[in-house]
């Protein structure tokens, strides 16, 4: 059970709306300024309105973030080839050892 | 295996998995080079590299916010791919598997750089006086349609460590409250609260951007 059960919307003071933000967000799609049980408080505390809009247009903008935006550098790769042609090279050396203990037949 | 290397193979697929699979349409080929590099073609893990660097790369960036480090990141990403890919089942998308693996890795790295479990707790939960001003501000400085992914970039780089992972990883990423929990090692309401707390600097910083001038992430970062 979240602490918004515990609330009476009716009657919210901007406190109590603070207190609740991060559970609002983090419940249903985080569309807070849609929540029906908030519309008649975020139209009466305007600040309270342009706070959930800003932090709205902050995660939906972060959503656009997800696509890929820089590159490495050649260098990257170099070095992942270089270690697993090292790797390479070693195993090849484990695959040829030969136990100078092994009794020989 | 350890349970370490269980943690970084993992692929449930939670909700939030299924999320980022959508977001995480097949790609063209890609099917065929796994196959192809789990018996060990180069070629194959090649064409995997070149299809999925950009994006491993960007992510290793925005949690660790330098290029040095994010370059290193990538390279062990990859390596560790390598050595993984035949525990593939592709029971979720490759490239959300592929991601699971770096976050966990660079998770991995900031603890061993002295992010402790204790310490990354810490570090999300900055003390009261470094917590952003619950700033109601007032609607004509309202941010909504200036908000634009180039200025969102810049002001997460700017970030303190604990509230960009937070952010990057659930408002980026798409990683839900209770997997970011488990990552972090704190619980459910910590991750929501340390998230509400990041985007609320965010809008500080997005209010008060620095020079244009200035470069999103150092080359380094002390």
């Amino acid at each position: 059970m979240t602490v918004q059960h515990h609330i009476d919307f009716d009657h919210l003071k901007p406190e109590e709306f603070e207190h609740i933000l991060p559970d609002l967000f983090a419940t249903g799609d985080g569309k807070v300024s849609q929540d029906p049980r908030l519309k008649k408080f975020l139209a009466d505390n305007p600040d309270c309105a342009a706070l959930v809009s800003d932090l709205e247009a902050i995660a939906e903008t972060a959503r656009s973030l997800f696509e890929p935006v820089a590159e490495p550098s050649d260098r990257v790769w170099q070095n992942i080839q270089a270690k697993l042609q090292e790797d390479s090279v070693l195993a090849s050396i484990d695959d040829d050892y030969i136990d100078p203990d092994a009794p020989i037949d | 295996m350890s349970s370490q290397g269980q943690m970084m193979t993992q692929a449930t697929p939670s909700r939030a998995n299924l999320g980022l699979f959508k977001r995480n349409p097949p790609i063209a080929g890609e099917a065929e080079a796994i196959e192809a590099a789990q018996k060990g073609d180069a070629e194959a893990f090649a064409k995997l590299y070149n299809l999925h660097k950009r994006r491993v790369y960007t992510l290793c960036l925005r949690m660790l916010g330098n290029v040095s480090e994010a370059e290193d990141m990538t390279q062990n990403a990859f390596l560790h791919l390598f050595r993984k890919l035949g525990s593939f089942r592709g029971e979720s998308a490759f490239s959300t598997w592929l991601h699971r693996l770096t976050v966990n890795l660079v998770l991995m790295q900031l603890r061993k750089k002295g992010l402790s479990l204790v310490s990354l707790e810490e570090t999300v939960n900055p003390a009261d006086d470094d917590t952003p001003k619950r700033d109601f501000g007032s609607q004509d400085q309202i941010l909504a349609g200036s908000v634009d992914r180039v200025t969102l970039e810049r002001a997460v780089a700017a970030l303190p460590p604990g509230y960009r992972m937070v952010f990057v990883l659930h408002d980026v990423e798409g990683y839900e409250h209770n997997e970011i929990a488990v990552m972090l090692d704190c619980s459910t309401g910590n991750s929501k609260s340390q998230l509400h707390k990041a985007r609320l600097r965010l809008r500080e910083l997005l209010r008060n951007p620095s020079p244009p001038h200035m470069s999103v992430y150092p080359e380094s970062e002390q």
